[in-house]
């Protein structure tokens, strides 16, 4: 089956450009953003991983003992390979190079690698079956979501396994018509496996596509059917590349691949505010992915993507509407539908742990961008409003204007990308208004960093709330923060609390009153003129500083 | 042809109603900029109420999530009771500081001002007198835990105050009554609660030790026409809605004058007892905590002795 161009020298060239461009960006933007809560624990888990990997070149028998390994991967077992091992060899890169001005950038940059890639895969797939200019907007299009671009600078593995479960998509569609792809599948796959658990839904994704493909197949009469031999590449190759990455699973293999599945199935509950309420249990409201996808991506972004849906629904048609003599393809939309909505449903269930944040289906935005691509075909190029329609620059204007609201609001997100939200929300104002979660992880620390340092000049101790020490030791290891300004163990102790504006962290600032004996914060660090961080002063500092 | 001529016609319109929508979130968003108001509209405001304010006057703040923003202009003026109010009384005026056409009440104020987008109003409140805050006068208080041999003395003692974090529960103290060394939880202080809707409660720790009572006993109490008693169970404890109930009984001149049952899921609550008939004596007044299962009873709870209503 014929349904799909030839990627050309021109389109690769493209995807490169789009990669590097947005690694560029990343890389420049970067230094705002302190290091989230999973950073800092992955940034520790890295650097046990990249001792064991220098014990591995100079002394590989001892490195390889089970009284090796187990020190240097306990830590943060629950999270599986891949990127933690990326990270550890950018550390090491870094520790015997200096290839960076930053140590957080050593961690993040294969993180933000993979984000350049993503839109690297997301052009070259949109190319190869929609005009060129469609592709180069679905690309843009996800490189501009807030959310997506806030992700895209961090050493975490939420936009890395958005690249490797499109590439294992792409990999299955790829492997559908040429069988020199099954054991890249399968690789890919095993990649996947390595970087999160997203990835387990992978399979039933495809194995659904590909019912339907064989009952387009049988209905049309066709003989030779396609093969399913991915699904073996799949089962087998995958998982020998999960262990094989895995030094933890060489070892108790069946107990901790067992401990691992079970960690992310009974996954505890995270406090997730969502229209006013806070979710500790389920069910979290089904609405929540498709709410929070509303307020979270340019709304011209999703409107062309529905506008691309329809657009392409007789691809999209039951197998019962084939006749037998009918041509058949693979059915990529299909595929890309299918995709796009599993992360949100696996979200929406009531069953589902609590987990909240946009990342957790952020495998579904580069198929939704896609379909976004398609939109913009289908909307600009039939349309016929004058006589300056049909000249060169129109479609081009077309698709800038629908590209720049997620650029302004990209831009102006940067850097409260967890606290941002887009216009149809009210603007974080609005979201406010609506009870929505205000954000996560702690990382807005690093926005106050140049108001302590002021105001510390001495030195002096900083309670952190939600940022973790880890953390606050890379604002140090930076230079962005002095050593002299330490993390404390305690409000009591501190010269400053900072008290991050969760709705469930309402405790913590009530913690403060009582430690201070005032409800008066001393600064307060605004997004948009909502608090993001209140920050109290200890009397005792007041006190100190009055006697001097 | 008819048909070519409505599917292009269909088309254009789909290209107009997406470029409508780029547009309407290109210009959405200095709208929304623009409705911000300044750090300067915040400060003339403050300013504004900081010039009119009265030591019985309360600040609050429209919509809630702009609480911090007033507290850091105008926090100094507010006392951790008004700040974390138990009840409504012993309140004179209520000042709102408000945005985004927000407010807390719905009645006429008497007086309203505009500050660049910050909005000033001003409520007379009709409030009981506090004669007694059982809260603020902790300090001298006596308290025992029952134990089977007898009642235990607590403490008024200076240790070291919680960490603080999440899911730590109220903070402890400086200065507490210490009841037993081994069991940390055990103290009886001032301290703010988080209730089940994330409210701050200005209250007396007493977590209740199991079936022996933990007593606070406060001597020459004046008594005014009620006695009102609020409490509540920490927020992230009462969500779960799973443990034993706890007991409040309070005894005025060893006399029981109410015995109150708090579940979690109750949210801040209590009962207003009638003391019109000893109005004007002094006395002693115990609060007994009591529990059938200590687990995770982080119980908090305020009370007061009031008199009449006061102006309007």
């Amino acid at each position: 089956m014929i349904d799909a161009r030839r990627l050309t020298r021109r389109d690769h060239a493209i995807g490169a450009a789009l990669c590097l461009g947005y690694v560029a960006v990343l890389l420049y933007t970067a230094p705002d953003l302190a290091m989230s809560r999973d950073e800092s624990f992955y940034v520790h888990a890295a650097k046990n991983i990249a001792a064991w990997l220098s014990e591995l070149v100079t002394d590989p028998l001892a490195a390889l003992d089970q009284s090796r390994i187990d020190p240097a991967w306990r830590y943060n077992w629950e999270h599986p390979a891949l990127m933690k091992l990326t990270f550890a060899w950018s550390w090491l890169a870094q520790a015997h190079l200096g290839l960076f001005p930053r140590d957080s950038l050593a961690f993040r940059f294969p993180g933000m690698l993979t984000s350049g890639l993503l839109l690297w895969l997301i052009y070259a797939w949109g190319a190869s079956v929609m005009a060129r200019r469609g592709a180069l907007f679905a690309s843009l299009a996800f490189a501009t979501m807030p959310r997506v671009f806030y992700h895209s600078h961090l050493a975490c593995f939420d936009v890395p396994i958005a690249f490797f479960a499109t590439l294992t998509a792409y990999a299955y569609w790829r492997a559908l018509s040429d069988r020199r792809w099954i054991p890249v599948l399968g690789l890919v796959f095993g990649l996947a496996l390595a970087t999160k658990h997203n990835s387990w839904m992978l399979p039933g994704v495809f194995l659904i596509h590909f019912a339907w493909l064989r009952a387009d197949e049988a209905r049309a009469g066709i003989e030779r059917r396609t093969s399913p031999a991915w699904l073996a590449s799949m089962l087998i190759i995958g998982p020998l590349v999960f262990i094989g990455m895995w030094p933890w699973l060489w070892h108790d293999t069946w107990d901790r691949i067992g401990a691992y599945v079970s960690f992310h199935l009974r996954h505890v509950h995270y406090t997730y505010q969502f229209m006013g309420v806070s979710y500790f249990e389920p069910p979290l409201p089904v609405s929540t992915p498709f709410v929070m996808t509303l307020f979270t991506v340019s709304l011209v972004v999703l409107a062309l993507a529905g506008a691309g849906l329809v657009s392409r629904r007789s691809e999209l048609r039951p197998p019962w509407r084939l006749g037998r003599g009918d041509s058949t393809t693979r059915r990529t939309d299909l595929l890309w539908f299918g995709c796009l909505a599993a992360p949100l449903l696996v979200i929406a269930l009531p069953s589902s742990p609590i987990f909240g944040g946009t990342k957790h289906w952020l495998t579904a935005y580069p198929f939704l961008t896609l379909f976004a691509g398609w939109g913009l075909l289908a909307v600009s190029e039939p349309a016929e409003l004058g006589p300056w329609m049909g000249r060169r620059w129109a479609p081009v204007a077309f698709a800038v204007l629908c590209l720049l609201p997620g650029v302004v609001q990209t831009r102006h997100s940067h850097p409260f990308g967890l606290s941002h939200y887009m216009p149809v929300a009210g603007g974080v104002p609005g979201a406010a208004d609506l009870g929505m979660n205000r954000q996560f992880w702690g990382f807005t620390t690093g926005s106050l960093t140049e108001w302590l340092v002021a105001e510390l000049p001495d030195g002096g101790s900083v309670w952190l709330c939600d940022t973790t020490a880890g953390a606050w030791a890379m604002l140090q290891a930076d230079g962005v923060v002095p050593r002299n300004i330490r993390a404390a163990r305690s409000m009591s102790e501190a010269d400053f609390a900072l008290v991050h504006h969760e709705r469930h962290f309402a405790e913590v600032d009530y913690q403060a009153w009582v430690a201070y004996g005032t409800s008066k914060p001393v600064h307060v660090l605004v997004y948009d003129g909502v608090p993001i961080v209140s920050v109290y002063e200890n009397p005792a500092r007041r006190a100190r500083a009055s006697s001097h | 042809m008819a048909e070519a001529g409505r599917k292009l016609s269909l088309a254009a319109w789909a290209w107009v109603l997406v470029a409508a929508v780029a547009a309407f979130e290109l210009l959405a968003h200095p709208v929304i900029q623009a409705a911000i108001p300044s750090e300067d509209s915040w400060e003339e405001a403050s300013t504004f109420v900081r010039a009119r304010f009265e030591p019985s006057d309360r600040i609050v703040a429209a919509p809630h999530w702009t609480g911090p923003i007033v507290r850091r202009e105008l926090g100094d003026l507010t006392s951790l009771r008004n700040a974390a109010l138990p009840d409504q009384a012993g309140i004179g005026r209520v000042w709102e500081l408000a945005i985004r056409g927000a407010t807390t009440r719905d009645e006429a104020p008497a007086l309203e001002r505009d500050f660049g987008g910050v909005r000033v109003r001003m409520w007379p409140a009709r409030s009981p007198k506090i004669l007694y805050d059982f809260v603020a006068e902790i300090e001298h208080a006596r308290v025992e835990l029952e134990t089977g041999e007898g009642p235990l003395p607590c403490p008024w003692t200076q240790g070291r105050q919680a960490q603080g974090g999440l899911e730590r529960g109220p903070m402890r103290p400086a200065y507490r009554f210490a009841c037993d060394q081994e069991r940390a939880w055990l103290w009886v202080g001032p301290t703010v609660l988080a209730d089940l809707e994330l409210q701050p409660r200005r209250c007396i720790w007493q977590h209740p030790a199991g079936p022996d009572p933990v007593r606070t006993t406060f001597d020459h109490v004046p008594i005014g026409r009620r006695l009102v008693v609020r409490g509540g169970v920490d927020y992230q404890i009462a969500r779960r809605r799973a443990y034993a109930p706890v007991t409040l009984r309070v005894w005025i001149d060893d006399e029981l004058a109410a015995e109150w049952i708090h579940h979690d899921g109750d949210g801040w609550s209590g009962l207003d007892i009638d003391t019109s008939d000893r109005e004007g004596s002094l006395a002693t007044v115990r609060f007994e905590t009591t529990t059938a299962e200590p687990f995770a009873r982080l119980f908090c709870f305020a009370a007061s002795t009031q008199a009449e209503l006061g102006r309007d």
